[in-house]
């Protein structure tokens, strides 16, 4: 397989895998011995408009690792405009970190002025695809850095899909010409919830639009409905198709996500290095089909 | 239709729990199409999945943060956390917001109801003031005290909160099982993060709040000591002042006291902090 040529804007610049930055070990990562860990990512929203020990802290680490920004409370999807003083707020926090590119949700997480503190699936809609389309196109320019869409878990499509995901993915990311963080956990656990093949609608992305790859742990509830929960190691078969997509992407940065029952840091480590292998791997197999 | 189904979502998540024809009842209030409620309500079950993971997100981040005063209210915390989410919601992006958005929602609902403790609302204030002391904007660093002067007002940490309560929460324990009651007596109580990070807390006399107050307020030293004084109905006596001089090395040495007014290096840093201090309902996080 060929590096593909891309007329598509797709800023990689960070590389390697990443492990998603939590306040259990915030202080063991700044203090302690240099880690097997190309970069962490960290949310925007626990160091914005604050001070004290942990933004302190997170200038510390940003002397010792490359940190990009993930956000959580963008609201893309929602009908009123994203708050201006939160973008604003937003940019600054990018530009203390110095994170190559900032990353949110393809959802919506407000209704009016109600906060909701969860990511909200998006009707599959034209009407939706161009409104999504319209602000994530202006994000770049708004934070100063290019930005990102990440494909959520969900649960209940709400309402009729006019599209199908995938469509109204690619439909937004064509439109505005954001980058796609791909979270891998999320189409299997979709795949699992909605009856699709993971491979094949992994294998039908552009991905050429990636910039990053999340991955996590997941549940099965006693009802047979998966939960995206942040709360486990990464499942085998999420593993795979970690390869199957680094196989396919080319170089792209991996980024370990566990944010419930989090264990120590070393047992985080031991996850990293087994990415790694699986990042090593898979780069040896695109590198061979391009030959 | 996007509105129509963030109408939906929200009083799915944060209302009572539905049944499928209460969730057509929502649709058909929302002006959701006929289609489009059909389809939801064929994913009726999984629906109540997004309630249970809003509330639970929500939930967490206040019992991180009240634990003592929900252990006390116990099934009465449930109560209001549900008409706070009905009535009121959360407004801010950030979770470490939710506590004092709910606190300012049930202040004058506890006020009424007698079956909240009368302290309850004190000590749910000083819990919480642990977080948002910890989270709030700093001044810069490198700043070079100065001698202070009668005649300019005095720079304090912006990490600080002065509050009063009814009640001597701040004396109980901390363990979340003690139910022993607060003594009820009038406490001026200074809330505010060390250069180390720490939150700690200092009792204040009527005459040290006064003082505070007023420089808070951007009164002269002078005029804040006289003001305070005066309000305490006391005469500006040598036993005034030198208390005045002890509370202001105290806090000097406490790093509240910065040095007098305008000698911080960064004036537009200063303004910053104060600005995103100004700036609505925004406190610690998950």
């Amino acid at each position: 397989m060929s590096e593909p040529e891309s007329s598509v804007s797709s800023p990689r610049p960070l590389g390697g895998v990443g492990l998603g930055l939590r306040w259990d070990f915030l202080e063991e990562v700044v203090d302690g011995p240099e880690l097997p860990i190309d970069f962490f990512e960290v949310s925007p929203e626990n160091y914005m408009r604050r001070g004290g020990y942990y933004p302190e802290q997170l200038e510390r680490l940003q002397g010792r690792y490359p940190l990009v920004t993930h956000g959580l409370t963008l609201s893309i999807g929602a009908v009123d405009e994203p708050d201006t003083d939160y973008l604003r707020e937003l940019r600054t926090e990018i530009q203390r970190t110095k994170s190559p590119f900032h990353s949110d949700h393809l959802c919506f997480s407000s209704a009016g002025q109600r906060s909701l503190h969860e990511l909200l699936p998006l009707q599959q809609s034209r009407e939706n695809l161009r409104r999504v389309a319209d602000r994530a196109r202006r994000m770049s320019d708004i934070l100063g850095v290019p930005f990102a869409l990440e494909n959520i878990t969900y649960y209940v499509h709400p309402g009729r899909a006019e599209l199908p995901e995938l469509d109204f993915l690619e439909g937004v990311l064509e439109a505005s010409g954001a980058g796609l963080l791909l979270d891998v956990n999320n189409v299997y656990v979709n795949s699992l919830n909605h009856g699709f093949d993971p491979r094949a609608f992994i294998a039908a992305l552009d991905l050429r639009r990636v910039v990053e790859i999340h991955v996590a742990g997941h549940s099965r509830r006693a009802s047979g409905l998966v939960l995206d929960t942040h709360g486990a190691p990464v499942a085998d078969p999420v593993l795979e198709l970690l390869g199957f997509t680094l196989e396919r992407s080319g170089p792209c940065p991996v980024l370990l996500e566990r944010d419930n029952d989090v264990p120590e840091l070393a047992e985080l480590v031991r996850e990293v290095h087994a990415l790694r292998q699986i990042y090593d791997t898979s780069q040896r197999k695109y590198h061979a089909a391009g030959d | 239709m996007q509105q129509a189904i963030e109408s939906v979502f929200a009083e799915l998540v944060l209302g009572p729990p539905r049944s499928r024809r209460d969730l057509l009842a929502l649709c058909q209030k929302h002006g959701v199409d006929a289609d489009d409620t059909a389809a939801l309500a064929e994913s009726y079950e999984r629906l109540s999945v997004y309630r249970e993971l809003t509330r639970g997100n929500l939930r967490e981040a206040l019992q991180l943060s009240i634990p003592r005063s929900i252990a006390r209210l116990g099934a009465l915390f449930d109560e209001y956390f549900d008409r706070f989410l009905v009535e009121q919601a959360p407004r801010s992006h950030y979770l470490r917001d939710v506590t004092p958005e709910l606190l300012m929602f049930c202040a004058p609902l506890w006020e009424k109801d007698p079956r909240v403790a009368s302290y309850l609302h004190d000590l749910a204030l000083h819990e919480s003031l642990h977080i948002e002391v910890s989270a709030l904007p700093s001044l810069p660093r490198g700043h070079v005290p100065a001698a202070l002067s009668l005649k300019q007002g005095v720079d304090l940490s912006l990490a600080l909160r002065l509050v009063p309560y009814r009640h001597a929460v701040h004396e109980l324990a901390a363990d979340e099982a003690d139910r022993s009651v607060p003594t009820e007596r009038a406490v001026s109580l200074l809330v505010y993060r060390s250069p180390e990070h720490e939150v700690r807390y200092l009792e204040l006399t009527p005459l040290a709040r006064g003082i505070v107050e007023r420089l808070l307020l951007g009164d002269s030293l002078g005029n804040a000591v006289q003001g305070a004084a005066s309000a305490a109905g006391s005469a500006l006596s040598e036993a005034v002042l030198g208390g005045a001089a002890k509370l202001l090395a105290d806090l000097a040495e406490r790093g509240v006291v910065r040095g007098p007014r305008g000698s911080v290096e960064n004036a537009q840093d200063v303004q910053n902090a104060k600005n995103a201090q100004e700036a609505p309902a925004n406190r610690p996080p998950s």
